[in-house]
């Protein structure tokens, strides 16, 4: 479907001439300046499919391996970074193209088993590498992007719920997320390992993007240093540990009611990710009160 | 909007923008693979200077489109001249170029260290001293080409033409040389076929009436290759890129390779034969599609001339393609695997996995060779012959994933002047005891010299270095020492070579980017042109100058060869008394030389269909157009063309033969595509050849006499061959049968992926990756003999040694070792020469014996390049070529590349890179295989020369195919 393939180059740095006229052509009105480029993809929402999958929260490992290697398994040489939402579109609108020329000719068998192997492919490049992180990605590229990129993740995300509801719901979950360890509980573990694994998605459930920090501090009246976000959110701790706690509570709470409004699109895969934030929620809660009643914060 | 009709938007959005030939999604980013700045930029492309690094300093280019020039691939580049200095800053691929869709091997950025090399020559340098003293002088472009035009004006005419030899190494344009010798009116051209691709040509032209394969790789569900085409096979950047991404469309690909080469490592199924018996496997597996009735029935009712074979071969049987079947069934029973196992030494298990994956192919089988196993052994034209049987058991041919004839896929542009045929017939070049040879016996040249079979007054070598490259070196030596033999040797060269110091002139020639020419080759299903041009003064001209003269902005004097043949023609005829003048006159100003602007004018806006009106939808001129985008795809998707029906109004008066040729009385339609193809005889009343009957329709066939697939070649058993006229299995001259005892067989024409020849030794980014050529010696063998890598070891031939270091590999065969050809360059002591890659040499002669002994390696060196301080390697390899006798197969011409060897471990005093040979017992060697022959003159059945309808570079007048006997008798 080239419309993937269109999507994909939208989100690329809007300074290549193409994004003009492919923003135009899909109705979604003038392109985005380099600044709202930079706002959604370089400081909130990085568009790498191991930020949200890898149990580290980082680009690279295991789950960019994983892309690399399924990549590899259809005789594709993997791009330098093939885990790039970019990349996975493309290949993703590469991989859907050869159905869309079925016109009903006699085939051998031979030529429906490899056509049957495609569809076999692009079904489970799909679930495991698109839908098993972009619906709650593009969710929340809709709550804190500029204008453009909200009507783009809006567009891209309709796309995708016709592709889930055409290639059908996968036998099991995607690989990433069966084997994504839950949040780390501070009272067994390190503060830092908390923090690590509370910003890490596919561990806590939770995108926690600057912005929301922000938002957190603004409503607890703490200041919010600057830095990157562990350091953000260590210093938010230690200004009020319980409010800070209460109130990622409360946003994984939101979150998982948000995912879990995706189900009907997306099934269990979704739900995976509502029961995930819910977990995290509670254990967020746990502390929040641990915290409040003990006068102290999490231990460092 | 929907979804879909969002999609569909997009879609139609593109499909628009690509018709209109503009980019769509312009790189370079992370989702197209292919990273190119978008064509609509060329004029005015931005990079940041990587040297000035931190500061981002920002660098503007022009990008101009031209051809590569090192291996004949002829793969897009686009140089980036710096807008600034007008000097070309890098090579990069062309995205707009058909055949390596801007992707290029490491020889084509190379070029700018050819373009930049401190040691290429500059300026026309003439012979001071002794020919190969060494000393030279400078001289000016008017005084050389005085000189040339009055000496061949002189040898014209006192009828002496067969004395102008041109001898062609690397091809320029397609027939642009061969028609200024036809314009000369002689039959000197002379090419470096018969010691590279011949045999292959031999066993494709006598299948399918043309000589080359085009295989549709990219389309294929099975590839066979006899060759690495994946890293150096014949256009092996484009048919490499097809072949991976056939891969990735779940092709299965499968390599005969001796060697583990790269392209073995990337094969579903390496098979390592012993080597020659390549034909004996490929017949096992046409075997088993014949007896399990796996192949295309239809297809080879259809196409295979069977009714001529059973006609010739079985008059007492009723004609009838099941009774061909029946036969065919038992032609070739005794080719089991396991009888092809014993021959090759492999797993009869492995070959029958062989067989049964090309029998899941169907159509879609492409396949290949070139030179590999076809040029390395005698009788080796039947391992192509064999390998395209498979193709035509399967129809798999010029079908989607097949493999095409390769006029099909390519497009020779009719020129401005189009000289007639020449009126002689150069027995140097085409001796009568090879009449069926594919290419001219250019290797042979120093032996018939010294037969005393004639001699040459003016030798031309063009991107040709006859000592280094050919076999029997030191002969080509004695004769080019010899002003007897050869009046006058001019060297056109860009760089120097081991020849040259031979030579009487030698003449700067530009590199890739310094010249023109066009381009058209079988890289695939398409018809495509790519246009070679000096990328500076189609820069200059962007900028609005005028540049009549590629001397005008290339380095030093370096000239192109066209300017300088057409400038050389007008000058031996300066008054048009000859007749030759006019092949070289403007039409725009008549009494003016021809220039390339127009010439190449002509030709983009009168031969190439569609060129015109694509220009004309940018407002350029056809011209214009190629020098902006450097290619220009004719068609696609040519398909079938046998299978086209001849149409009625052509015709005229018709008559259909006992085996359904068809001739006509109306004349060939004119075509703007003059690609070689060949002509066949027409019928007893006149009337040409047109097509073939088969199921009551009238189908364009093949141009073979048939006009079917030859399974059965009536010209090889008319011409004293009947025992090779249907595919076969010759055993080599390398055949465990033929070898003694403690004699092994040395694999020797295998290239190193980034070299090429001697084309690229100046190339120091390419002489850094690949600066040796040791020898393959398998472990075991290895052993037996005490050496270990590094050791030192002789290799004996007939005719002498050569001394190298081994490199113990389990890549190689037991018992077959193996020296890359690419290596070995030498300059004499004290003289010039290149110092990347050319090692310091003594050569001592007495009578008949010749040694190179090695002085010293290559070392650092101060010049104007700094690079040139930093040269590491010393070791450059030896030249073993030296030490290779001719082996010219008796019926295609081709040296047989493989040696019967000797190997043992080096004397104390041998050094690596030492050579010794005595060149009587090359004289031997010649003598020997001559006996090999069958010549015209005792089994040619018509009082020819040779096969009219065979291909030849430059073809003679008709009547001068006639032996000189039969034209006296007349």
């Amino acid at each position: 479907m080239e419309l993937f393939r269109a999507l994909a180059v939208l989100a690329e740095p809007p300074e290549r001439p193409e994004v003009a006229r492919l923003a135009r052509l899909l109705g979604l009105g003038e392109p985005p300046s380099a600044s709202e480029y930079t706002e959604t993809f370089v400081f909130q929402l990085y568009p790498y499919a191991s930020v949200y999958l890898g149990p580290e929260g980082m680009l690279g490992g295991e789950a960019r391996d994983r892309v690399a290697g399924f990549l590899s398994a259809l005789g594709r040489t993997p791009p330098h970074e093939p885990d790039h939402l970019s990349t996975l579109l493309a290949t993703y609108a590469r991989l859907s193209a050869p159905s869309e020329d079925e016109d009903g000719a006699v085939e051998n068998v031979e030529d429906a088993r490899r056509r049957e192997g495609l569809r076999a492919a692009r079904k489970a490049f799909l679930w495991e590498h698109l839908l098993s992180w972009l619906p709650v990605y593009l969710d929340r590229v809709a709550e804190v992007a500029p204008q453009f990129y909200r009507r783009w993740a809006e567009l891209l995300l309709s796309a995708l719920v016709e592709e889930a509801r055409a290639c059908g719901p996968p036998e099991r979950l995607p690989l990433h997320l069966r084997e994504a360890p839950p949040v780390s509980d501070p009272r067994a573990a390190t503060a830092d390992e908390f923090l690590s694994s509370l910003l890490a998605p596919a561990r806590s459930g939770l995108i926690l993007t600057r912005v929301d920090l922000s938002r957190a501090a603004h409503t607890l009246g703490t200041a919010a240093r600057a830095g990157e976000r562990k350091f953000v959110l260590k210093s938010l701790l230690g200004q009020d540990a319980g409010g800070v706690l209460a109130w990622l509570a409360e946003e994984a709470s939101r979150q998982a009611l948000k995912h879990a409004s995706r189900r009907d699109a997306f099934g269990e895969v979704v739900g995976w990710w509502a029961a995930r934030a819910s977990a995290t929620g509670k254990l967020l809660r746990e502390l929040s009160t641990d915290a409040e009643s003990h006068g102290a914060g999490a231990r460092t | 909007m929907s979804l879909k009709e969002l999609n569909e938007r997009v879609s139609a959005a593109r499909r628009e923008t690509e018709a209109r030939g503009e980019t769509f999604y312009p790189g370079p980013s992370r989702i197209h693979l292919a990273a190119f700045p978008p064509k609509e930029r060329w004029d005015d492309w931005v990079e940041l200077d990587s040297r000035a690094w931190p500061e981002r300093k920002e660098r503007r280019y022009m990008l101009v489109p031209t051809t590569c020039f090192n291996c004949e691939s002829a793969c897009g580049l686009l140089a980036y001249v710096d807008k600034e200095t007008l000097g070309v800053q890098k090579f990069e691929g062309n995205p707009e170029h058909p055949g390596s869709r801007g992707r290029n091997c490491a020889k084509g950025p190379a070029t700018l260290n050819q373009v930049t090399d401190p040691d290429r020559i500059l300026f026309p340098l003439k012979r001071a001293g002794r020919r190969g003293e060494g000393k030279w002088v400078q001289v000016g472009w008017d005084e050389v080409l005085d000189d040339l035009a009055a000496r061949i004006r002189k040898t014209i005419s006192e009828g002496r033409h067969n004395e102008v030899m041109y001898h062609v190494g690397r091809p320029g344009e397609d027939g642009f040389t061969e028609r200024i010798l036809a314009a000369w009116g002689v039959d000197g051209h002379n090419s470096h076929t018969n010691i590279c691709s011949s045999s292959a040509r031999a066993g494709y032209q006598f299948w399918m009436g043309l000589d080359r394969p085009s295989p549709d790789h990219a389309n294929a569900r099975v590839i066979l290759l006899i060759s690495a085409h994946l890293e150096s096979g014949h256009y092996f950047n484009p048919h490499a890129q097809r072949i991976m991404d056939a891969k990735a469309e779940g092709a299965k690909l499968i390599v005969f390779d001796t060697r583990l080469s790269h392209t073995a490592t990337h094969a579903e199924l390496w098979v390592s034969p012993y080597p020659g018996s390549e034909a004996a496997i490929l017949l096992a597996v046409a075997n088993h599609l014949i007896q399990n009735n796996l192949y295309e029935r239809e297809f080879v009712r259809r196409w295979w001339n069977w009714e001529e074979y059973m006609a010739v071969e079985h008059p007492e049987l009723e004609t009838s393609f099941e009774g061909f079947e029946e036969i065919l069934k038992t032609l070739y029973a005794e080719y089991t695997f396991d009888y092809a196992a014993k021959e090759a030494g492999v797993p009869a298990r492995q070959i029958e996995e062989v067989a049964a994956l090309v029998s899941t192919a169907g159509t879609r089988f492409s396949s290949h060779n070139w030179r590999s196993a076809a040029s390395g052994n005698s009788g080796g034209w039947q391992v192509a012959r064999t390998l395209f049987l498979l193709n035509a058991l399967l129809g798999a041919v010029a079908t989607e994933g097949g493999v095409f004839p390769n006029a099909w896929n390519k497009f020779v542009p009719r020129p401005i002047y189009t000289p007639p045929h020449p009126p002689r017939w150069n027995e140097l070049t085409w001796p009568r005891e090879y009449p069926l040879a594919m290419n001219e016996l250019s290797f042979l040249l120093p032996h018939f010299l010294k037969d005393g079979r004639g001699r040459v007054d003016t030798y031309f070598t063009r991107v040709y270095n006859p000592v280094w490259t050919n076999p029997d070196g030191f002969s080509w030596i004695e004769v080019l020492q010899d002003e007897s033999a050869i009046g006058c040797y001019v060297a056109l060269t860009p760089t120097w070579n081991e020849s040259a110091y031979f030579a009487d002139y030698i003449l700067p020639m530009g590199h890739g980017s310094e010249r023109h020419d066009i381009h058209s080759y079988e890289t695939h299903d398409a018809q495509w042109l790519g246009f070679r041009q000096p990328v500076l003064k189609a820069a200059r001209e962007r900028l609005g100058e005028q540049v009549k003269d590629t001397r005008e902005v290339n380095p030093g004097e370096v000239w192109e060869e066209n300017e300088f043949w057409l400038e050389l023609t007008w000058r031996i005829d300066p008054d048009g008394a000859l007749g030759i003048r006019k092949f070289a006159e403007s039409r725009a100003r008549p009494g003016e030389r021809l220039g390339v602007d127009e010439y190449y004018a002509y030709i983009f806006e009168n031969s190439v269909p569609g060129l015109p009106e694509r220009a004309a939808k940018e407002n350029l001129t056809p011209l214009q157009f190629m020098r902006r985008y450097g290619a220009f795809e004719i068609s696609s998707k040519t398909g079938a063309l046998y299978e086209q029906e001849v149409p009625a109004e052509e015709l005229e008066d018709p008559r259909v033969d006992r085996f359904g040729r068809v001739y006509t009385r109306t004349p060939k339609p004119a075509s703007t595509n003059v690609v070689p193809i060949p002509v066949l005889d027409s019928d007893a009343e006149g009337r040409r050849f047109v097509g073939v009957r088969i199921d009551e329709k009238i189908l364009r066939g093949f141009p073979t006499p048939s006009g079917r697939l030859e399974f059965y070649s009536k010209t090889l058993a008319d011409w004293g061959w009947h025992e090779y006229a249907t595919p076969t299995y010759i055993k080599s001259h390398v055949h465990p049968d033929k070898l003694n005892p403690d004699q092994t067989v040395l694999i020797s024409t295998f290239r190193l992926p980034v070299q090429i020849h001697t084309r690229s030794a100046n190339s120091k980014w390419l002489d850094e990756i690949a600066h040796t050529n040791p020898l393959w010696i398998h472990p075991t063998h290895a052993r037996a003999l005490g050496v270990k890598t590094g050791d030192l070891v002789r290799i004996e031939t007939e005719t002498g040694y050569f001394v190298l270091k081994a490199w113990v590999t389990e890549g190689i065969r037991p018992g077959v070792v193996a020296c890359s050809h690419h290596m070995g360059r030498w300059k004499l002591s004290g003289g010039a020469g290149q110092r990347q890659l050319m090692a310091t040499v003594a050569l001592e002669r007495a009578g008949s014996e010749w040694s190179l002994k090695r002085e010293r390696g290559t070392s650092g060196y101060e010049s104007s390049d700094p690079d040139t301080t930093r040269i590491w390697w010393a070791d450059v390899g030896v030249h073993q070529n030296l030490t290779f006798p001719v082996h010219p197969d008796p019926v295609s011409g081709m040296h047989c590349w493989h040696q019967a060897v000797r190997v043992r471990k080096a004397e104390g005093g041998d050094r690596p890179g030492d050579i010794h040979v005595d060149t009587e017992k090359s004289r031997e060697v010649y003598r020997a295989w001559l006996q090999f022959t069958r010549p015209a003159d005792d089994h040619s059945p018509d009082g020819t020369r040779r096969p009219y309808w065979l291909l030849r570079p430059l073809k003679p007048a008709r009547e001068f195919y006639r032996l000189p006997e039969m034209m006296n008798a007349e």
